[in-house]
């Protein structure tokens, strides 16, 4: 079964933010233009992923995939059981991480424009705020990269490439589930 | 009777207990590689080797809850409804002979639904897989368990359960 579940925006969304981190917490100089430009960026993409998650289609909405501890452990109990339960939109799990990642870059940006600012320039928890965000933004794309190998492999659905394509290919056999 | 049941609210509160944990693992291990990091002579007395013995301790103990959080929410899949003592007992019996056997979750859960009657496309279907793959995870299960088929492997369980005094069996359990 060929399910189309990511709208284009959800899809260019996901990897120009993806880029955007990877260049600014491994690449760019934290003290030049280039750095606070794609900084602003993100800022930018982060506001248009909650409008979107407000009023666009079915599988980007929030409503779609609230945060629900029952149904993280559901997914849990599939794990440990080798049950094969195919989630169309986002996982549970995966919900607890985008909204895990969502707050978190939003700390990012906001410490990180804080301390451009003449209010806040120089102020030592600004600067600490932001590197503790960075490191736990680092430590979830970490999980949340691993956690996505281990899903496609265990539930059959190629995930990254439903991330590319728009449409998640499940197995016949699998049990779906929203 | 009241008998203390798993439920999904206990199993998310010790997800959130073992999460929190971690993170203050976490914390301590990198404040710790910090003290090493700064020179450990500099230290006073033993502080540096309690924190780390501490340290690793919170470390071990997460080990064994998230062990146990495998086992709670392994058994809740297991589990419809019904819990009596004598279901618990069954259960028990039941988790006791898959882990003599060596099963593996997928052949726990397998050979859960195969006790309580399912057969083979529904086992598959419960479990989103391939009724092929259910097959393999049968002749696993009995090849394990030494035993011919389903009917065998039933009257093992229920052989138990007529043998053994459900009440001795607790109170063994607890003093040995």
């Amino acid at each position: 079964m060929k399910a189309k579940v990511w709208d284009p925006f959800v899809r260019v969304f996901h990897w120009t933010l993806a880029a955007g981190f990877a260049a600014n917490a491994l690449v760019t100089n934290p003290e030049k233009d280039l750095h606070h430009l794609i900084g602003y960026g993100i800022a930018a993409l982060l506001g248009l992923r909650v409008l979107w998650g407000l009023m666009g289609p079915r599988y980007a909405r929030f409503s779609s995939f609230p945060p629900d501890p029952a149904a993280a452990m559901g997914q849990m109990a599939d794990v440990v059981t080798g049950r094969r339960r195919v989630h169309l939109g986002h996982t549970p799990l995966g919900a607890l991480m985008i909204y895990n990642l969502l707050l978190t870059l939003l700390v990012v940006v906001g410490s990180g424009h804080a301390m451009t600012t003449l209010a806040f320039w120089g102020i030592r928890w600004v600067k600490e705020l932001h590197e503790v965000a960075v490191t736990w933004a680092e430590i979830s794309v970490a999980v949340h990269v691993v956690a996505v190998i281990w899903e496609s492999r265990r539930t059959g659905v190629n995930l990254p490439r439903a991330m590319v394509t728009g449409y998640k290919e499940v197995p016949d056999e699998a049990l779906t589930a929203e | 009777m009241n008998i203390s049941i798993p439920r999904p609210t206990r199993t998310i509160v010790l997800a959130g207990l073992i999460a929190v944990q971690v993170l203050c693992a976490a914390f301590f291990l990198w404040d710790a590689a910090d003290d090493y990091a700064e020179g450990a002579a500099d230290a006073e007395g033993l502080h540096l080797e309690v924190e780390t013995l501490a340290t690793l301790s919170l470390i071990l103990a997460i080990g064994l809850e998230a062990g146990l959080l495998v086992r709670l929410i392994r058994r809740e899949a297991h589990m419809i409804r019904g819990l009596s003592a004598a279901a618990r007992a069954l259960h028990e019996i039941i988790d006791e002979y898959f882990a003599v056997w060596k099963l593996t979750p997928a052949e726990q859960d397998v050979a859960t639904f195969l006790i309580k009657g399912a057969d083979i496309a529904e086992i598959a279907r419960l479990r989103g897989s391939a009724e092929g793959t259910v097959k393999a995870h049968l002749n696993a299960i009995y090849r394990k368990a030494g035993v011919s088929g389903r009917p065998a492997l039933i009257s093992l369980l229920i052989e138990d359960l007529m043998t053994e005094p459900l009440l001795k069996r607790e109170a063994g359990g607890r003093s040995g």
